[in-house]
């Protein structure tokens, strides 16, 4: 029975390997469930709820596909008299049937209908239409349950439109649905057509629908909240080490300066690393492979690599503009400070020093030199790093949000490794002049090792949303 | 006990940064949870009581004693240095004040001079304070480094750096609160032990009269209270003394002394009383710029939206993506037999038929599928009628992308029973004709298939069959001398 006050269950049932799995990885965004292109992969029906609070809105059933659909039709018309019974028939099947080895997956999935579930039955739209399934339609359609159709797309072709038609006769709801590619919005839709299957469904899914928007809108604040943290502890990074007279003698300049060098890279990437996998958590993606070269020193798409440097860094002219905006701000102190009486040239001689700053430091591929202190009692401290290169900023910022933007597009029914190719062209000069000032303010404090206070940190990461949004307008446009 | 504000503060700002390196989802979970029980007890889901949940879910027992913070330390530190010094200048500017050895008074003026300064000085501390000014910033942090209790890391400033404004003008007016009580106490036994002869001069031309104004409108806030602490014109007009004039002498010795009171309150109304004003202005300022700090901590804002933003949790249920199928085979794809009987399984087609089949009077049956049960049993009976002699052989055309199933191994079981044991049932799926050989993952599936099944007279062919064991991962060609396709 399907009763008004109980929460909606949904058995996502099909032919083998067509994949359902697929479906209920994508709409319950967990990456844990098995998916192969082998049949049989799914052996018993599993369950995926969405609770908020704890309080369950809805279920996805995952379930193997039919095996012996003919046998059970059979077996269902040799037991029915008419229509009205043939829900009860289908029961009895899975009573008589449950301990049956050959019916194994039949039971598996026809359990969760007989306890009042849903169906999603799924197909694949890559393939040729075949009237060759009506047996286990007619199964299905036996449950009366509540039902909907997905063409699902597994390879290239796309036979989806004859599917649609002739799924059409069998199902209350036909839809199609990428479980791979299809965007945040088409999974928000095809859950408010799962609502719309029972009038008891509509409200939990509807509930459901807007807790999965606001929770989407809150991983991209946390996402920008985490690139910001990472670039402000990558920027002001200094790896120090404190030598004695003859740990001074022994060492030359070179080999301490490429100590100290080496490990303040090793620090760069592992920073990376974190807040590749903090936001991939953040979207609960726990078993991606990357393509990315990481501690691999001589791959083209690594961290310091000239060609990150080419793809992910800024123009001159930009560098200068948004320095010239930071200045500019901190200049506005002054002014505020003479309650006007200096006529705006404190904001004009801090963006003319901001912009001096940013040409200077913008084009020099050098990192930090190495910095020796005095000697004090007898001990002296050599110190490496921030880098005061303004470009590696925005290349760290750069393959952060590259990478958030991958992450927040990828469905959880994705296995195929994630891929961080380089691009060709400069996303950021989409970017408003506001956040761009910010973001180089934020730098230039990490640059002179200032560090951000808590406004400015905020800052930095509301400019960050400002360059997801960049992006994602970008990656748009240019596809 | 409640926490002062300046711990809760202080504490909520160390938990903030603790919770940095935990997931959100975790800390939306936990806040969500501890929102919830607080609105089934009823309860304000404040700062307070989020922390005392957190430290009474980790067992910890908190600061037993909260006016003893440690990251206060500094700050105690302080304020006792200052009102150590208060103590100690206190006394010694009184005794400087009123340091007399006989060969003249001791001047009222220059005393209200110097009590006016200390006014000054409170007022300036506690506009520093307001103002957010801190030019000795550096000094305190080299303070604090020397004293091990410097902040944790270099970037940013903390909560504490914060409020160094208001720390550092609660600890000057202690200090300075200190001081006047101090040089009060001295001046009251200064004056018990020694006979004081104050008076009063000026190198301006200043009548007495004006001079007595000058008095009566400092002392015009006790006026009321105590009228002997208010000088006389006669007293004004009779203690001016020059330093080269002896006529000044002339005032009978007991009178030089009436000036005490005068100077005793000008002492605790315009040094004491202002600085216990301030001292408890900057503490109320303290107050308020920590609650404002709490209020607008972003920490307690990002805590907010968690405890009034519902939990969702979609990633729950069985994990077996680590239970992947085996998809490894021994066996290979064979070279298609010959054969006159082909089977059409579940709807396959098969455009190139006749390339298939072996010349004339073969026989060609639709199975599976769209068929019923009874009609795939007068299929396997028909099959039968051909398998004769040594043409034993049955082609089985399937569909390469559907996945094997239950019915196909029902129809394999029944066709064993009802065709002759040595006949080969070699299964060929097909892809849209048989110039395209199907992907590999869709042969595999067919091996394992074929693979599981105890028949050892079971093929999976095609007229391109593979060349190694593996028989779907190396290069092909084409048999029967047919052109190559790919390599």
């Amino acid at each position: 029975m399907t009763g008004v006050n109980r929460t909606p269950v949904f058995a996502v049932v099909g032919h083998p390997n067509k994949g359902k799995s697929s479906v209920v990885a994508t709409l319950s965004q967990n990456d844990a469930i098995a998916i192969a292109l082998e049949p049989g992969t799914t052996r018993s029906r599993q369950a995926y709820p969405l609770t908020v609070d704890g309080e369950v809105l809805y279920t996805l059933v995952d379930t193997p596909g039919f095996q012996r659909p003919r046998r059970v039709l059979a077996w269902l018309e040799a037991h029915s008299i008419s229509a009205s019974d043939r829900a009860e028939t289908v029961a009895a099947f899975v009573q008589q049937h449950r301990d049956d080895p050959r019916f194994h997956d039949e039971c598996e999935l026809l359990t969760p209908l007989i306890e009042g579930a849903g169906i999603i039955y799924v197909v694949d739209g890559s393939v040729p239409y075949s009237a060759e399934n009506e047996a286990e339609m007619t199964i299905l359609r036996w449950t009366g349950k509540p039902n909907l159709a997905l063409v699902n797309s597994i390879g290239s072709d796309d036979h989806s439109a004859a599917w649609v038609a002739a799924l059409g006769q069998f199902f209350q709801v036909v839809r199609r649905f990428d479980a791979v590619r299809a965007p945040f919005d088409q999974h928000l839709s095809l859950l408010k057509a799962f609502g719309q299957l029972e009038p008891g469904w509509e409200q939990p899914l509807e509930r459901a629908t807007l807790h999965l928007s606001q929770q989407r809108a809150q991983r991209r604040k946390d996402a920008a909240r985490l690139t910001a943290q990472a670039l402000e502890d990558m920027l002001s990074r200094r790896e120090t080490r404190t030598l004695t007279a003859n740990q001074a003698a022994s060492l030359s300049t070179e080999t301490l300066a490429e100590e100290l060098r080496q490990l303040w890279y090793q620090y760069q990437r592992q920073r990376e690393q974190t807040l590749r996998l903090a936001v991939e958590h953040l979207y609960q993606h726990t078993r991606i492979t990357r393509q990315e070269a990481e501690l691999t020193w001589h791959n083209e798409h690594d961290l310091f690599s000239e060609d990150s440097r080419q793809a992910w860094g800024v123009s001159r002219s930009y560098l200068t503009t948004a320095g010239f905006g930071a200045g500019a701000v901190g200049g506005v102190s002054i002014d505020a400070l003479t309650l006007g009486h200096s006529l705006g040239a404190g904001a004009l001689i801090g963006g003319l020093i901001g912009a001096a700053g940013s040409f200077y430091y913008g084009d020099r591929l050098t990192l930090s030199a190495l910095k020796l202190g005095d000697w004090h009692q007898g001990l002296q401290t050599a110190s490496f790093g921030p880098v005061q290169d303004s470009q590696f900023g925005y290349v760290v910022l750069g393959r952060a949000v590259d990478h958030w933007w991958r992450i927040s597009q990828r469905n959880h029914a994705g296995r195929d490794p994630l891929d961080l190719e380089p691009t060709e062209s400069h996303w950021l000069t989409r970017l408003d002049r506001a956040s761009r000032r910010e973001i180089q303010r934020a730098f230039d404090l990490c640059r002179k090792k200032r560090g951000l206070d808590t406004a400015s940190r905020q800052r930095l990461a509301h400019a960050i949303e400002a360059a997801f949004d960049a992006y994602d307008e970008w990656q748009l446009n240019s596809h | 006990m409640a926490k002062a504000p300046l711990t809760l503060l202080l504490d909520f700002d160390d938990q903030v940064r603790r919770d940095r390196a935990q997931p959100a989802t975790f800390l939306h979970r936990r806040d969500r949870r501890f929102a919830l029980a607080c609105e089934a007890d009823k309860q304000n889901p404040d700062a307070e009581h989020w922390l005392d949940y957190l430290a009474r879910l980790s067992h910890s027992r908190g600061r037993e004693v909260p006016d003893r913070d440690p990251r206060l330390k500094p700050w105690r530190r302080i304020a006792l240095v200052f009102a150590g010094l208060g103590a100690m200048l206190g006394m010694l500017a009184m005794l400087g004040l009123l340091y007399y050895d006989g060969s003249q008074q001791i001047n009222v003026t220059v005393i209200l001079a110097f009590i006016f300064l200390q006014l000054l000085l409170a007022i300036f501390t506690t506009a520093q304070s307001f103002l957010g000014w801190r030019p000795w910033s550096g000094l305190v942090k080299t303070l604090q480094r020397r004293l091990g209790q410097g902040p944790a890391d270099e970037s940013g400033s903390t909560i504490l750096e914060q409020l160094q404004p208001q720390l550092a003008a609660r600890a000057a007016h202690l200090g300075g609160l200190v001081f006047g009580l101090f040089g009060l106490v001295t001046l009251l036994f200064l004056i018990v032990v020694q006979d004081l002869a104050f008076g009063w001069s000026t190198t301006l031309d200043t009548a007495p009269g004006s001079f007595h104004s000058l008095v009566a409108a400092v002392a015009s806030p006790w006026q009321q209270l105590w009228p002997a602490a208010v000088p006389s014109p006669e007293l004004v007009s009779e203690s001016r003394f020059y330093r080269l004039d002896e006529s000044a002498a002339t005032l009978a010795p007991t009178r030089w002394g009436d000036w005490w009171p005068f100077v005793a309150m000008s002492w605790l109304v315009y040094i004491v009383f202002p600085r216990v004003l301030l001292l408890l202005l900057t503490v109320s300022h303290l107050r308020l710029r920590v609650r404002r700090l709490l209020a607008s901590h972003p920490g307690r804002i990002a805590l907010q939206y968690r405890m009034e933003t519902p939990a969702l949790e979609t990633g729950t249920g069985p994990a077996d993506s680590a239970d992947q199928p085996d998809l490894s085979t021994g066996l290979a794809v064979a070279e298609v037999p010959s054969s006159r009987v082909l089977v059409r399984w579940a709807g396959a087609t098969v455009p190139d038929e006749a390339d298939l089949l072996d010349g004339k009077n073969s026989l060609t049956v639709n199975a599976g599928g769209a068929n019923s049960l009874q009609e795939d049993q007068r299929v396997l009976e028909e099959v039968r009628g051909y398998l004769d002699g040594d043409r034993r052989n049955v082609l089985l055309a399937t569909r390469s992308w559907e996945p094997p199933t239950g019915e196909l191994s029902d129809f394999l079981e029944e066709a064993r029973e009802c065709w002759p044991n040595d006949s080969l049932i070699a299964i060929v799926p097909l892809h849209n004709s048989l110039a395209e050989p199907p992907p590999d993952h869709q042969l595999g599936q067919w091996l394992r298939f074929a693979e599981r099944r105890p028949d050892l007279r079971l093929r999976i062919c095609h007229p391109f069959r593979s060349l190694n064991a593996s028989g779907i991962d190396g290069a092909r060609f084409a048999v029967s001398g047919g052109p190559e396709i790919y390599s």
